[in-house]
């Protein structure tokens, strides 16, 4: 009685000593439960749950951060390209003018998106512009179709959309963003859509913590010719002298493709710094998330592993005291 | 509305302002020199996936 006694004792001894081998050994065949109960009877509870959960977080918070720093370095590539591009969209604002109040009959909205995820909001607010530019210019002889560019806004806009969607264009960041890439792609769009007015809707890159959603306005050559005669800053253009043995239709409709090339241009490479940009931020929260996580979970640890030593002690003394009385 | 002068060739032929424009920069980077030959032309790599919907069904997708 008084051996078997021992015997138990020493077993209790030895989880005191170690306990970390003992509750890796055990859990592992047996079904890890928060208060174990080991084969001769020695209860102690177990802190494998919570381990696993501060190892998980750890790694997230690893990931995340490592996340954020190449965010950072893909924006810093991309910033210089996007500022550079603005001036290539100015002059033509400059001559022709940018009126999103402008009423038309065939309106295409074309919505900037990312391809990946995990960018924080800026997808959602283009969406949210998007449908809110759709509703606004819809009347009972206007219609308004959608280009989706990305994969994010396809997934939002085809939800409740689908009919008024034209064309969707994915995997545009494959290689590096380049005026080529983006003037194909412009060149599609004029080719398989009928336009009065093309409204581009992207997040312009202000700051790393800003980017605002905007709207730019092309309108169709047709389209200028009718608001020229409206008077304003297209009415001024027959004060241009037009060289050459072009007509100023001829003129129009050349600048406008290459207006709508460039904005395009612009609007795709400020997308992309944009996603960055909310990436960065959306990646530090999360970093820093994690490491709140990470302390309170440190907090419980101790809490059950100072219990469970507690428990142990309790018994061992109270076992010494009932073997001596 | 009809034109007076003569439309240009390109646009006779079907091509934008932006495809003609595409043409003649390629020309001109292929008039580089052999190491920024490369590297421009290897710059210019066009790559998009495009699909186009009718009456909210999706067609087909053609790589470019």
């Amino acid at each position: 009685m008084a051996m078997a006694a021992l015997r138990r004792e020493g077993r209790r001894f030895a989880p005191l000593i170690s306990p970390r081998p003992i509750t890796a050994f055990r859990s592992s065949p047996l079904a890890p439960t928060r208060e174990d109960e080991g084969p001769i009877g020695v209860r102690y509870i177990s802190t494998q749950v919570v381990r696993n959960r501060m190892k998980s977080v750890k790694n997230i918070q690893k990931i995340t951060k490592a996340m954020k720093m190449v965010a950072a370095s893909k924006l810093r590539a991309i910033q210089t390209k996007a500022e550079n591009s603005r001036g290539l969209w100015q002059p033509f604002t400059a001559l022709l003018g940018d009126t999103p109040s402008v009423d038309v009959k065939k309106n295409v909205i074309v919505t900037v998106s990312s391809d990946k995820g995990l960018c924080g909001g800026i997808n959602s607010t283009s969406v949210k512009i998007s449908k809110a530019l759709h509703k606004l210019n819809s009347g009972p002889e206007n219609e308004t179709k959608y280009v989706i560019l990305g994969e994010k806004a396809k997934a939002q806009l085809v939800r409740d959309s689908k009919k008024y969607i034209e064309l969707i264009i994915t995997e545009l960041q494959k290689n590096p963003l380049s005026y080529t890439q983006v003037s194909v792609l412009a060149d599609d769009i004029l080719k398989n859509v009928e336009f009065d007015a093309l409204r581009i809707v992207f997040n312009k890159f202000h700051s790393v913590v800003s980017f605002l959603p905007t709207v730019s306005t092309v309108l169709s050559p047709e389209i200028v010719e009718r608001e020229a005669e409206a008077g304003g800053k297209l009415g001024d253009l027959d004060s241009y002298e037009i060289e050459g043995g072009e007509t100023k239709g001829e003129i129009l409709q050349n600048l406008t493709e290459f207006q709508f090339s460039c904005v395009m241009f612009n609007a795709v490479l400020e997308n992309a710094c944009s996603e960055q940009g909310a990436r960065m931020s959306a990646m530090d929260s999360s970093s820093r998330n994690a490491g709140d996580m990470l302390d309170r979970l440190t907090l419980t640890y101790n809490r059950t592993r100072q219990a469970s030593i507690t428990t142990e002690l309790i018994e061992i003394i109270s076992g010494a005291s009932a073997l001596e009385g | 509305m009809a034109s007076n002068a003569a439309v240009p060739f390109w646009r006779a032929a079907g091509m934008t302002y932006i495809t003609y424009s595409n043409i003649c920069a390629n020309l001109v980077r292929n008039c580089l020199k052999e190491p920024y030959k490369t590297e421009a032309l290897a710059r210019e790599k066009v790559h998009f996936s495009i699909s186009k919907w009718t009456d909210g069904k999706p067609e087909k997708p053609n790589d470019v």
